[in-house]
């Protein structure tokens, strides 16, 4: 029996040695141990013994049960390594590069519009949409700028023909549309669907019939910003477009707000900066937005009580702002989407 | 507008501002300096008179001469000179050492090739002189040596453009400026004083040079007109023309030149008619007859329509009212006798006129800002009595003023607190009278609310917070104290289109795409040949400035090939591209404007070789346009899109499609570019791209809040089932036809979780015409672990149902 034993040990010990894969090991553990196991058999050829071999027997089979199960342990586990080694390719090169950097990048004026959104999100202005077509009552009449105004040049507006009829923008009247020349109509359009008191900023494109060269553009971005309350004044407008200018060009910029005009607001001016650190522009004024309190005449045109609330509005041009932060030096790089360009200005 | 800071002291004598002080107050007053000119020789210290005494080669340099020059001291100075055409005896204007030259120009001692020199001859240019740049400046003259050259020359002057708002109508003269400059320095303003006083009537005598001036048109309330019998025409004096000059007008003679100055002084537009032209000796301001046409002073023949106001003899009309005259009536070398106008037009018919014409002048631009109706006879008057000096002749008749002044003075209420109130800071009472005070008005302060009386020179001012702007303005706006933001929290969302384009950019950028920015308008031709003739015609502009932008887009995937075609031929390769951005369609009839999110991905992916991975294909971009419809809060799992049809920009077979702006209120179009279209915009190999237009008011939905929803805990039941279809048969119609069934025969003791397809097969093995769909079905109790039994009973009936009630065999 011992001996029987014994070379079932010693045989399984040889072939364990060859196994390379995991059904082979089953298998050959199948054969050793499996309902007709030779260890098995062994097993079952205890009970045959004669009672006074028996403990000796079971004593040896037990024996030989252990050191089978430790090479069974030990084959799996090199087995799995061998299986856990294929699935490895060759050895990589940490050195070379990775297709998958790096990631996209935003288009700057992008960038740019959300540096100026957050920037007023922190002291609680939210965005605001509008539309790129717009009627002529919301982008000119509506904002105090009558047909006959001298601000309102039909040259400089692109228009849609008489008589189009849009799904989704609606109009006061008859009046023609035109692709808004500025965000302003935002303002409009904001006030008479929500309810003071308000405080948004309007990203968005704007149009004007103008010939493209190194600092127009057909189209162009820019930022409204509206703000109404109750007893609002001009230090108010003042303290918010400093800490917006701070925010964006750092402690150093100097303001200063120069008297101006625009048909929405009364009195308007320009906000000039100047910066130490500005290359070419560096230590002059620079005009960086208009801005003003809302005029009574806009409230009375979207049946606000002129009285009663008071407000401040403000815009300013995304791609000029984008060109004094990065030094670009002509506007239709924005435009032309050179990947060389665009890379520029990953945040 | 041009400023001469030599006229604008006339009425300033105490002015005692430089000029670079005033560039700096201009913008402040509201006035922006567009450009600043030097004309004549600046205040220039040692540069003086010199003489030449010798003049020698220079031993190294073949253009180069020595001279030793007298400069008034007791010894000549050596200076190396470049230039040609002096000899000795000549005098020249010498910048010593230490003399700083228009444009910064430093002179300091030097040495020109080994010769040592002490100074510079200079050129006319050299000393902003107008003359030959390159040769010296021979004083023919012979001043005394070492006389500063300002000695020698009239003074300079200094010529401010500046950016006049159109509100400011009151500033377009010399004499408009300088009432805000006085106000701003609170200096004591002196206008010219007035010689003549004639009579006026309400028509003309018989010794006028006219028999009748009448209007009839509305948009002339005011008109008058002067008659002068006998001037001599000629040159205007040589300070007019120089005046004039210096603003950028061309002399033309006496008469002409005086209403152009006076114009410039006053900011009232003047016209001289010559009598002799005007036929009957009736003067008629109406409207033109349609079609009527004038030849204007600019030589170009007007055709005039109705809505245009002239001013006409019985016969013909002779001025484009308000903006220019004719050559019929021009005062020329011949004429004797004139009748002046000076007048008060609408700004919105000038304005119009101007428009229409396509021409702007000197006197539309002031009547479109309103000129001051009160300054109609002041002008006048100084006209005639420079007319009278200078030309000659006499003021025959009365002058003939016909209507009135449309506007006068106005009184404004305003109470003190209601200025500070605006402001936001503290002022006193009188701080605020006396700045209303130095800008000419007059305040009443007798009751509480004040009365302030605005004179009508400016228009604009005429509500209380016109007043606040004005008291601002000449407070300085410098004065406004730093305060630190205070706000009160307001309860608003970002509206839900900005926040979806940061959202999908930030996406997109994740992918490897690159933002790109386009213009909105393109040219007709691309749009009609990819997209549809009839969608094209909806987009286009009534008004473009160029046929390449002539049309609304109705996608952004143009654009985004454009990007690839530049970047290709730059040598930058090709990488995928996004754009967020509004575009156009039309539907039933109306126009939409959409916000669309589109990306192109070229389909060879930029790999590495040692890089594995799997290229890109239509479910890859099908994905990305799922989770932007994700992203946009709509459920995406759902879509079923479609075989994209009769969509030339897209290859067909190859792309898809989904939503309508009338249902879904978006539509998406997802896989191959035509390759056509890849192919004429000269790109390498295929393109894939995605693009979903959104009604903006998609974004309008509340986004709903998430809430948790309990699963199951016991194990699911999957079944396969593979089912023979046509092969035209989408994927999507199956497997929602064996949804269906498999959810009606699970009963209620159990769920069907979810049917999805996983295998498609087509070829060997299967009939022509057929493909294999495979599909997994998942089943779950909520309730405990299925039995392969319960399942397998419930499968056998599903199997029989699509055997039996539908064109699927199973396979």
């Amino acid at each position: 029996m011992e001996e029987k034993l014994q070379a079932i040990l010693e045989a399984a010990s040889k072939e364990a040695v060859e196994l390379n894969a995991r059904p082979d090991f089953e298998a050959f553990k199948a054969r050793l141990v499996g309902p007709h196991g030779s260890l098995t058999d062994c097993v079952k050829s205890v009970g045959k013994l004669p009672k006074e071999e028996r403990p000796l027997a079971g004593k040896a089979v037990n024996q030989i049960k252990k050191a089978l199960e430790a090479l069974f342990t030990e084959t799996l586990q090199r087995i799995e390594t061998a299986e856990m080694q294929a699935l490895l390719g060759p050895a990589v090169d940490p050195s070379l590069p990775s297709a998958h950097f790096p990631a996209g990048t935003r288009h700057p004026l992008s960038q740019v519009r959300d540096a100026i959104s957050e920037i007023f999100r922190k002291i609680g202005f939210t965005i605001a949409e509008g539309s790129e077509l717009e009627s002529e009552w919301y982008c000119f009449d509506a904002l105090n700028t009558p047909d006959d105004h001298p601000a309102r040049d039909e040259q400089d507006t692109l228009f849609l023909p008489e008589g189009l009829v849009m799904g989704n923008v609606d109009k006061k009247a008859d009046e023609r549309y035109v692709m808004r020349t500025h965000t302003s109509p935002v303002q409009i359009r904001t006030l008479l669907k929500e309810e003071p008191p308000l405080r948004i900023v309007a990203p968005g494109r704007a149009f004007r019939r103008d010939t493209v060269d190194a600092t127009h553009s057909a189209n162009f971005h820019q930022i409204e910003g509206l703000y109404v309350e109750k007893d609002c004044n001009v230090t108010d407008l003042k303290a918010v477009l400093d800490y917006f200018l701070q925010e964006l060009f750092g402690s150093e910029v100097q303001t200063r707000l120069r008297p101006s005009f625009f048909p929405f607001t009364e009195p308007s001016f320009e906000l000039d900066m100047k910066l130490p650190n500005l290359g070419k522009l560096s230590d002059q004024w620079i005009e960086v937005m208009g801005c003003g309190m809302v005029d009574p005449e806009v409230f009375k045109s979207v049946g606000y009580d002129p009285e009663a609330w008071s407000g401040y509005a403000f815009g300013m041009g995304i791609e000029r702002l984008a060109m004094l932060l990065y030094g670009v030096d002509d506007i239709r790089y924005f435009y032309q989407n050179d990947l060389r360009f665009l890379r520029q200005f990953t945040s | 507008m041009k400023i001469s800071l030599s006229w604008l002291k006339k009425y300033l004598p105490s002015l005692e501002a430089t000029p670079d002080q005033l560039e700096e107050v201009f913008p402040l007053m509201g006035l922006e300096v567009e450009s600043v000119e030097t004309t004549g020789i600046p205040q220039l210290d040692n540069v003086v008179v010199g003489e030449i005494l010798t003049r020698d080669q220079h031993p190294d340099a073949d253009r180069l001469s020595v001279c030793q020059v007298s400069v008034g001291g007791a010894e000549p100075v050596q200076i190396v000179c470049g230039a040609q055409n002096h000899k000795v005896g000549d005098r020249v204007p010498v910048a010593l050492v230490g003399a700083v030259l228009p444009g910064d120009f430093k002179i300091k001692p030097s040495k020109l090739r080994g010769v040592p020199s002490a100074g510079m001859m200079c050129s006319p240019s050299e000393l902003n002189l107008p003359g030959e740049p390159k040769g010296l400046l021979i004083l023919e003259d012979k001043p005394e040596i070492g006389t500063p050259i300002n000695s020698v020359f009239a003074e300079g002057d200094i010529v401010f453009d500046l950016e006049v708002t159109p509100n400011r109508g009151d500033s377009l003269s010399h004499i408009g400026v300088a009432r805000d400059l006085a106000a701003w320095y609170d200096l004591q303003l002196v206008l010219p004083e007035l010689t003549c006083d004639p009579e006026t009537a309400a028509q003309p005598t018989a010794e006028s040079l006219l028999k009748e001036v009448r209007i009839d048109a509305a948009a002339c309330p005011y008109y008058t007109a002067w008659s002068i019998q006998g001037v001599k025409l000629g040159p205007s004096p040589d300070w007019m023309q120089a005046d004039l000059q210096a603003l950028g007008l061309r002399p033309i003679n006496n008469v002409v030149d005086i209403t152009n100055w006076v114009m410039l002084e006053c900011g009232q537009p003047l016209h001289a008619f010559d009598s002799a032209k005007i036929q009957e000796q009736t003067l008629l301001i109406r409207q033109a007859t349609k079609g009527e046409k004038l030849t204007t002073l600019d030589e170009k023949e007007r055709t005039l329509s109705e809505d245009m106001m002239v001013i006409a003899d019985k016969n013909r009309s002779l001025v484009v009212a308000g903006v220019m005259g004719s050559l019929d009536a021009e005062v020329d070398d011949n004429t004797q006798d004139i009748v002046l106008e000076s007048a008060y037009f609408n700004p919105g018919s000038i304005r119009k006129t101007s428009r229409s014409l396509i021409l702007s002048t000197d006197s539309s631009y002031r009547f479109v800002r309103d000129v001051d109706p009160a300054g109609v006879v002041f002008a006048a008057r100084r006209a005639i009595d420079l007319i009278l000096e200078i030309a000659g002749g006499k003021l025959v008749g009365p002058g003939v003023i016909v209507g009135g002044a449309p506007r006068a003075d106005r009184v404004i209420s305003v109470t003190p607190n209601f200025i500070q109130k605006k402001c936001g800071f503290a002022i006193s009472e009188e701080q605020v009278q006396a700045t209303f005070e130095r800008l000419g008005f007059t305040v009443d302060t007798s009751a509480e609310a004040w009365q302030v009386t605005v004179p009508s020179f400016r228009s604009e001012v005429d509500r209380p917070i016109d007043l606040v702007e004005e008291f601002l303005r000449i407070y300085g706006t410098a004065n406004i104290p730093k305060t630190d933001v205070s706000l009160r929290a307001i309860h608003r969302r970002n509206d839900g289109l900005a926040n979806f384009n940061t959202k999908a950019s930030e996406y997109l950028c994740g992918q490897h795409f690159n933002e790109c920015y386009h213009y909105s308008l393109r040219d007709e031709d691309t749009f009609t040949k990819w997209y549809s003739k009839a969608l094209t015609q909806g987009l286009a502009l009534a008004n473009p400035l160029t046929s390449e932008q002539s049309h609304l887009r109705p996608s952004l995937i143009p654009g985004l090939l454009d990007a690839l075609k530049l970047n290709n031929s730059r040598g930058n390769g090709l990488s995928p591209f996004f754009e967020l951005g509004r575009t156009f369609t039309v539907h039933s009839g109306k126009l939409y404007e959409c916000a669309s999110v589109a990306f192109v991905l070229p389909a060879e992916a930029e790999q590495l070789p040692w890089q594995s991975g799997s290229g890109n294909d239509f479910y890859k971009v099908k994905g990305l346009v799922q989770q932007l419809v994700n992203l946009a809060g709509l459920k995406a799992d759902r879509l079923f899109f479609e075989s994209c049809k009769d969509a030339p920009a897209w290859e067909e077979s190859h792309a898809g499609t989904v939503g309508s702006i009338a249902r879904e209120q978006f539509t998406a179009q997802v896989g191959l570019v035509s390759l056509q279209m890849t192919k004429d915009w000269d790109i390498p190999g295929p393109v894939f791209a995605g693009e979903i237009s959104f009604l903006p008011r998609v974004f309008e939905r509340a986004a709903k809040a998430s809430k948790f929803s309990a699963f199951s805990l016991y194990p699911p039941v999957t079944k396969d089932l593979a089912l023979l279809v046509s092969e035209s048969s989408l994927a999507e119609t199956v497997r929602k036809d064996l949804a269906k069934v498999a959810r009606e025969h699970v009963g209620k003791s159990f769920n069907v979780e979810a049917v999805s397809a996983f295998d498609v097969y087509q070829g060997k093995g299967l009939p022509e015409g057929k493909k294999s769909l495979a599909f997994r079905i998942h089943f779950r109790s909520n309730e405990k672990t299925l039995t392969d039994n319960e399942v397998g009973t419930v499968f056998d009936n599903i199997q029989q149902v699509i055997k039996e009630k539908t064109d699927y065999a199973i396979r």
